[in-house]
């Protein structure tokens, strides 16, 4: 039977690799090389010119070859940028999803849903930037008598005193995370929606039929059927949030103790022509997403099995 | 019918993407640049008629190219066209011009191996090229027009490898000589009526200061400038110069006090407009207009010459000298000021002209009579024609020493960690523990 193959419908065992060759050098030079290269000028320093432990001062602890992950690792200001990113994670995470969630199952029961879905997604379609800018009018602090900041007019317009949201350290994290939440809210509670769509409405009439009520139903039912969407939602969100630059750089410049990761990156590259340390701290990015990111990858290939 | 619809729609919207893609491209890029260098050849020609016999053209050909990385765009590229016409006219050089913001464009072309030939930047860059730029000495710049404290921030290990071209001084303070007369104010000539000055202003119940710093990621650079004068009037320029070169740390006794002096005023609301809060969130140009508005919400602002050009922009009816003047930090021993450095990627025999015409007397008064600010050259002298630039250049001409901004000059990151430290400060926190912070940036900076 073989013999009757023609000879050019035989696969030699290097045929796959033709096929993927394309896509493996297009991985290659995009990915994979600049990949190796940052994890190579990590360990450089300022100029390229060494290695990092040239840059050690004597009497001061030093790392060796790895003294910029040192610097990414232990000194002050990334550990602020640390903090920052975890109060980041957990509140802009719950806050997207919640909302998302929330807005997804409210938004079903109603007749003008999709203007009241459209209203809600509408911020995605606003560069982040651009986002940055129109809060930073929002906080506006004048220190004048005229309040041209929103929140501030009202604050005063309530007999209140003024508030500089975006300097004020105990307050300028969480008024960059709302900004945050309003944008990506939309697009958790789109995923969400698609996915509550998903749960046949056999399942929810038969448990309010047998005395459930809304409340039960949710979270008994609805909830249960989506979690796969959820964590897919919740992990996406995590890479997202790992990453927050653009609010950080447009509302404070990582002023007043408001420093996260990628933001630092962004500082010591272009700011102050640290390269090394910028790898550092983007290698150090990197091995904090891999886990969310092979999650969402096992995640995914679950799924493919189910079907 | 309905397909014909869809078709018409789409070919409307190419056709309209096309137009708005190409026109703007197309139409003014030629014609404008035309427009711009005719009129500015024919008004430096008329001005210095003899000028095109001085010029030294060091054996350049016509037709020769130098090519050109800078930052200034609009006026102030017009500006340049205007002073460099003369050796253009002269020696036949075609000058290459590209205009960016953006410093990654010149770190890449560098690290290309495709460096421009001539690069208006910053000093920081004669630190991080110093083993690719040519010695201005071996371009044979003129060296006698430039004194030693112009020279010095641009040597780098004993190599002088960038020409100081424009310049600008921090060291001055705004204010209304109209309301300060209505108000019976008189100009201090010494700190201590400085500080008396304030001390009455806030008795009358007008804030002094407005001292808004809010610039984005840059945002402190106004304080720290403040803080370099009050170190220059406390401490002089031989101790600013020790900071820049690392032999007096960040956290020694003189600077913390300068800190402290800064901070007294710039927390407070009734030293300057919004007490700290306000200094933090009031962007810095505001902080100057605050000065000017009427009623005005503060009497002065410390800022660099260029806040004469924001204010005349913001209020055209003001006039200079009448609604707004400025007089020099009082007590202040020598100036402060940043500047643009030429440096050079190329030794051709066009550059050494250009080099040689700008540091000649002649491109220090053509600098000084195009108004694009102030130049170090000593040629410069005499040549200003605007009101403000005669005044702020006697300044320079007149000044005992001259030090760069100690953020600029200091490589590795110690600008923005100065400035987020100043910043800190006026938020609250602790200077013991932010200037030993800086204090060790500096040192590994200065490694």
């Amino acid at each position: 039977m073989a013999q009757n193959i023609p000879g050019i419908m035989k696969q030699k065992r290097i045929t796959p690799w033709l096929y993927l060759l394309p896509a493996l050098i297009v991985m290659a030079t995009f990915i994979l090389y600049p990949a190796f290269n940052t994890f190579f000028l990590s360990l450089r320093n300022l100029d390229n010119t060494g290695w990092a432990s040239t840059r050690c001062l004597e009497g001061q602890p030093c790392w060796g070859v790895f003294e910029n992950f040192r610097y990414a690792l232990t000194s002050d200001v990334m550990r602020t940028a640390f903090v920052n990113n975890i109060i980041w994670l957990i509140l802009m995470v719950s806050g997207t999803v919640g909302f998302g969630l929330l807005i997804a199952v409210l938004a079903d029961k109603v007749k003008y849903e999709p203007l009241a879905k459209a209203v809600i997604f509408m911020p995605m379609a606003i560069s982040f930037v651009g986002a940055g800018v129109i809060w930073k009018f929002m906080y506006n602090f004048g220190s004048s008598q005229v309040q041209i900041g929103l929140l501030n007019a009202i604050v005063q317009a309530l007999g209140g005193q003024p508030v500089s949201w975006l300097t004020e350290p105990q307050i300028n994290t969480f008024a960059l995370i709302v900004v945050g939440v309003w944008m990506w809210t939309g697009f958790c509670m789109t995923i969400l929606a698609a996915a509550l769509k998903g749960v046949s409405v056999e399942v929810l009439e038969a448990a309010r039929v047998d005395g459930a009520n809304e409340w039960i139903v949710f979270w008994k039912i609805m909830v249960p059927l989506i979690m796969p969407t959820i964590t897919v939602v919740i992990t996406t969100m995590v890479i997202n949030v790992l990453k927050i630059f653009d609010i950080v750089y447009v509302m404070t410049g990582g002023n007043y103790g408001t420093e996260v990761i990628a933001n630092r990156m962004y500082t010591e590259m272009y700011a102050n022509y640290n390269p090394g340390r910028a790898s550092a701290i983007a290698v150090v990015l990197i091995l904090i997403i891999i886990p969310a990111m092979i999650f969402n990858i096992r995640r995914f290939s679950e799924q493919e099995k189910i079907r | 019918m309905k397909q014909k619809y869809w078709w018409l729609i789409t070919v409307l919207a190419v056709v309209s993407i096309v137009a708005a893609s190409c026109a703007p491209a197309a139409a003014p890029a030629a014609p404008e640049v035309m427009e711009e260098e005719a009129p500015a050849e024919e008004e430096v020609m008329e001005e210095a008629p003899v000028a095109a016999v001085d010029i030294d053209c060091m054996g350049a050909q016509p037709g020769d190219e130098i090519s050109m990385l800078y930052q200034w765009s609009g006026a102030e590229e017009e500006r340049l066209n205007q002073i460099l016409a003369p050796l253009v006219e002269a020696c036949g050089i075609v000058i290459v011009p590209e205009s960016t913001r953006d410093q990654a464009l010149l770190d890449t072309r560098v690290q290309a191996g495709t460096p421009p030939d001539i690069a208006f930047w910053n000093v920081a860059q004669l630190v991080q090229y110093e083993n690719l730029l040519i010695p201005m000495d071996s371009l044979e710049a003129h060296t006698d027009n430039y004194e030693s404290f112009f020279r010095s921030p641009g040597t780098v290990n004993g190599k002088w490898l960038g020409l100081p071209v424009k310049a600008d001084i921090k060291t001055i303070i705004w204010y209304s000589p109209a309301i300060f007369e209505i108000k019976g104010y008189t100009v201090p000539t010494t700190w201590a009526e400085l500080d008396a000055l304030v001390e009455q202003m806030v008795a009358n119940g007008d804030v002094p200061w407005s001292m808004g710093m809010e610039s984005g990621d840059a945002t402190g650079w106004t304080g720290t400038d403040f803080v370099q004068d009050i170190l220059l009037v406390e401490q002089g320029p031989e101790y600013v110069l020790g900071l820049q070169d690392g032999s007096v740390p960040m956290n020694d006794a003189g600077v913390k006090a300068a800190w402290e002096t800064y901070g007294k005023w710039a927390k407070d609301p009734a030293y300057t407009v919004g007490g700290a809060q306000g200094t933090l969130s009031t962007g810095f140009l505001d902080a100057i207009y605050k000065v000017f508005s009427d009623p005005p919400e503060a009497m002065m602002v410390k800022q660099s010459g260029f806040a004469g050009g924001e204010v005349k922009a913001q209020y055209p009816d003001l006039e200079y000298g009448i609604d707004y003047d400025f007089f020099a930090v009082p007590g202040a021993k020598g100036l402060q000021g940043g500047a643009d450095w030429m440096m050079s990627f190329s030794d051709s025999a066009a550059v050494k002209a250009l080099v040689a015409y700008l540091s000649s007397e002649l491109g220090g008064a053509n600098w000084a009579k195009a108004s694009f600010d102030l130049s170090p050259n000593k040629g410069a002298a005499g040549n200003y024609v605007d009101p403000a630039l005669i005044k702020k250049g006697e300044a320079l001409a007149t000044t005992t020493g001259f030090t760069p901004d100690t953020g600029d000059t200091i490589p590795g990151g110690f600008g923005s960690a100065e400035f987020k430290a100043l910043s800190d400060f006026v938020n609250g926190v602790d200077l013991d523990t932010l200037l030993d912070s800086l204090a060790a940036v500096q040192a590994e900076a200065l490694q």
